[in-house]
């Protein structure tokens, strides 16, 4: 056996000699300073809900968050007719129900269906809002042509 | 076919050998300096006769028209001042815009060279432009500050009387109503 042998023997006899709650002082230690040395593993680990949104585009910032489409729940001009015209006579709204586990768990999308009046046939909530169409040139044309004296 | 949008590019043609100057639709046009065509006018303008006026008001009429790839009847009143007001600033005739009194289209026109105290020469010359692109026969009859109330050639008169006497634009407007063609 050589001398480097013997210098490796006594330091390997010296570590299993420690107690053991010693080494998981420092076990804990080192994880502490792996925590601090990276602020991002606590962030992710408490995972907040709504996060702010980023001021700039630093890698502190959340920006995946930002930078993901939000999501459409089915936009109103492509609601099937058939889900968005329903009889008088039908039952109630299946959201105005006690909600099922799986529906608690996701939060339930704005359809016509949740505004429209109850019994009242969705389509008077899902017609276009009628505006006033601009008048062309030649109606106004025709309208300060009309005009004569009283 | 354009975007709906006047576009000016190419709109005049230099032939510096032949001595002309033609607007892209062939028309031949001749360069003058607002004193020049002041005397002109004025001169018209005590004779009673704004003829000519009118008739150069046909020709950018026609200008508009050719700009347009649908009868300006049916185009909305933003669309038509495009042209019009694009036209109108091509030939140096100054800032063109609409506004609405109640019923009646008043057409404002900033910036245009001073030819007569009374307006008159500006007013033929509208009168002229909008009767081309309308194909009615409109009168734009000066209202002061640069406006002109645009109104059926037969109650003209009557308009320009009212103002005349002192009338102002809201006044001129209550005296009018709308009398539709039964």
């Amino acid at each position: 056996m050589t001398d480097r042998e013997d210098r490796l023997r006594s330091l390997l006899d010296r570590v299993r000699a420690k107690r053991p709650d010693e080494r998981e002082t420092h076990a804990a230690e080192a994880l502490d300073r792996l925590r601090t040395a990276s602020g991002t593993v606590a962030a992710t680990a408490q995972a907040p809900t709504l996060p702010d949104p980023p001021t700039s585009p630093t890698l502190d910032s959340p920006t995946l968050y930002s930078s993901q489409p939000p999501r459409v729940e089915r936009p109103l001009s492509v609601e099937p007719p058939a889900r968005s015209v329903r009889p008088a006579s039908a039952p109630s709204l299946p959201l105005a129900s006690p909600a099922t586990p799986s529906q608690s768990r996701r939060p339930a999308a704005i359809r016509p269906q949740s505004v429209a009046p109850t019994g009242q046939p969705v389509v008077y909530a899902t017609d276009q809002p009628e505006f006033p169409r601009p008048k062309t040139f030649g109606e106004l044309l025709e309208l300060t042509l009309s005009l004569r004296p009283r | 076919m354009h975007d709906g949008r006047f576009d000016p590019s190419g709109f005049y043609e230099f032939n510096l050998s032949e001595g002309m100057v033609r607007t892209r639709n062939g028309d031949r046009v001749v360069v003058l300096s607002e004193d020049v065509l002041s005397s002109l006018v004025a001169a018209a303008a005590r004779d009673g006769d704004l003829t000519p006026l009118r008739r150069l008001g046909e020709l950018l009429g026609d200008q508009v028209l050719g700009s347009l790839d649908r009868p300006a009847s049916v185009l909305s009143a933003e669309a038509v001042l495009g042209h019009v007001s694009a036209v109108t600033s091509l030939f140096g005739w100054g800032r063109l815009a609409f506004e609405r009194w109640g019923a009646a289209l008043v057409v404002t026109l900033r910036d245009k060279p001073e030819l007569d105290e009374d307006e008159l020469g500006a007013a033929a010359l509208l009168g002229g432009m909008f009767s081309q692109i309308s194909q009615r026969q409109v009168s734009c009859v000066p209202t002061g500050e640069s406006k002109f109330i645009m109104v059926d050639f037969e109650v003209a008169e009557t308009v320009w009387g009212w103002f005349k006497d002192g009338a102002d634009l809201p006044a001129i407007i209550g005296m009018l109503e709308t009398k539709r063609a039964s």
